[in-house]
């Protein structure tokens, strides 16, 4: 099972497109739907995300996020829908009232959420890190200690996890309620586990760098890297698509 | 008393991690999984604690299903020593970590302190020291500590000695053995031959999720068909006293071997 970070092995146009490419246009995607605040114009966006999904062969997974966020989605539109009290009522019931205002700012925000996670996730699994870190690196003059460190950050979020799971587990074992249905509780058992979460973390990067340091780490210069990348024709193609893009975001 | 029933397991998506599994734990044993790596011993080992529920067949607890029990609140009955002892510890000191898991489990204050400068005691550990600041040996043992602290009826231990030198490894199972003869179920996944045939009374053996072989320590070793197919190599002793078989009576300890050899000495004198 792959994780939902996980680059995904395949030939598609969006493997093939340049890494430069690719960030381009996930980065595009994410400031359209910031730009814009029409609800209809994020749907579209997100129907975009969905076809670039497809093409990059990665829909399942794509489809798997969405369903993620479907739950965060919810109760931040609840959050909205009943804090947000301007504009005209729809409804009233003692403290509680529904605005018109409440349901366009929820759904803007959920939208808007949803539009710009998913191309992330795409870039990723579409990309490899080492072409993500290689092209700042070579095309962008990001220095490779800083590339190396974005990269590396996102490498480590599936190791977290499961190190946070395992934790999770050892002290369900010694019998901290971690099965109780109280999700409350539960956030209040979770926040004193940061600790080893963290001790453990800082002793593994700790060892990451000491290794990495051994093998020379401090030697690599732009000019270290053998691969090259070029642009081919349809990496222009979608390049001008994101101007395009985002273009119609500020203009919606 | 840990009872297995057709229980098989998969990880989402994969291919099954134990398949099939049949066999009983009685209260009171001194059983040890082996097995190559990969072969499904954590996870039997977790299925028992039910930190892990069946995919099917049941796993019994005292005649309870795992999948009825609420996994906290079994910690009273099970402890269970995990492979990495790092994810069990969570407090600032030795103390503290001891207590917590009493506290956890509700016995009142003033009973805490007493069982903790027990076990202290027992183990010698400086009570104020961080945990995270002990060697590897001394996390292990800690961990195992604040186990026993609890006075579990039944203990789990996987790969308990992994890691640790001759003597950690004799302390560690020194305590686990006391506690064995004063009545504590013991399962112990570990890797270390020598160990499993001075500890445990029954072994099973593991090969790709399967139970291969279940019987005694002794009996298990000397079946030389089947455990090549796991991957476990019998002790030393017990495959020179196999090799000799035609001329020596069976031995599984340096003692037995001595008695043996100078036995048939005495017989030719
Ligand atoms: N959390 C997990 N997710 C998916 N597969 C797992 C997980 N844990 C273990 N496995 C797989 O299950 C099999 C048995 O693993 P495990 O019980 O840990 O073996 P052992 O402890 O005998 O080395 C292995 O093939 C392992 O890759
Ligand atoms: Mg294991």
């Amino acid at each position: 099972m792959t994780g939902f970070l996980d680059y995904v092995p395949g030939s598609s146009v969006l493997h093939r497109l340049d890494p430069l490419t690719k960030l381009v246009l996930s980065l595009g995607i994410c400031v359209a739907a910031f730009v814009s605040d029409d609800l209809i114009f994020l749907l579209v966006l997100i129907a975009l995300d969905i076809l670039l999904g497809v093409l990059g062969g990665v829909f399942q997974k794509a489809l798997r996020l969405l369903s993620g966020l479907l739950k965060l989605s919810v109760f931040l539109f609840l959050l909205q829908v009943l804090f947000v009290r301007s504009g005209t009522v729809l409804f009233e019931l003692g403290i509680l009232k529904i605005t018109l205002d409440g349901l366009f700012v929820g759904a803007r925000l959920v939208l808007r959420l949803t539009a710009a996670t998913l191309p992330l996730q795409l870039l990723l699994s579409v990309t490899q890190l080492s072409d993500l870190s290689g092209v700042l690196v070579q095309r962008l003059f990001v220095p490779y200690k800083y590339a190396f460190t974005l990269t590396t950050a996102i490498r480590f979020i599936p190791v977290f996890a499961a190190e946070m799971s395992g934790i999770i587990e050892a002290q369900t074992a010694r019998g901290v309620e971690f099965d109780t249905k109280n999700p409350v509780k539960k956030i209040g058992l979770i926040l004193p586990l940061c600790v080893p979460l963290l001790i453990s973390s800082v002793g593994k990067i700790h060892e990451s760098a000491a290794a990495a340091e051994l093998r020379g780490f401090t030697l690599r210069t732009r000019e270290s890297q053998s691969k090259r990348y070029v642009f081919v024709p349809a990496d222009y193609a979608f390049l001008i698509f994101t101007v395009l893009l985002i273009a119609a975001g500020i203009l919606f | 008393m840990i009872e297995f029933r057709n229980v098989s397991l998969q990880y989402n998506s994969g291919a099954a991690a134990v398949h099939d599994l049949n066999f009983t734990v009685p209260d009171g044993a001194f059983v040890a999984i082996i097995g190559a790596n990969g072969a499904g011993k954590t996870t039997a080992a977790k299925l028992m604690r039910g930190l892990l529920k069946p995919t099917s067949g049941e796993v019994l607890i005292d005649g309870a299903a795992t999948t009825s029990l609420r996994t906290s609140e079994l910690a009273k009955r099970i402890g269970f020593l995990f492979q990495n002892p790092d994810r069990q510890l969570c407090k600032p000191t030795v103390r503290e970590e001891l207590a917590f898991g009493l506290e956890l489990l509700g016995v009142p204050d003033a009973e805490v302190k007493p069982r903790v400068d027990a076990v202290l005691e027992d183990f010698r550990f400086d009570p104020e020291r961080s945990p995270f600041a002990l060697s590897r040996g001394e996390r292990q043992r800690l961990a195992l500590a604040s186990l026993i602290a609890v006075e579990p009826k039944t203990l789990i231990l996987d790969e308990p000695t992994t890691g640790l030198d001759y003597r950690e490894c004799m302390a560690v199972l020194g305590r686990v053995k006391a506690l064995h003869e004063a009545g504590t179920t013991v399962v112990m996944v570990c890797h270390d031959m020598e160990l499993v045939l001075d500890f445990a009374e029954r072994v099973l053996v593991f090969s790709a999720g399967q139970l291969l072989l279940d019987g005694e320590t002794r009996k298990v070793f000397r079946d030389t068909e089947t455990l090549p197919k796991a991957s476990v190599l019998p002790p030393q002793i017990t495959r020179l006293s196999e090799r000799l078989a035609d001329v020596l009576p069976p031995a599984d300890t340096v003692e037995e071997m001595e008695a043996a050899i100078r036995g048939r000495k005495g017989e030719k004198a």
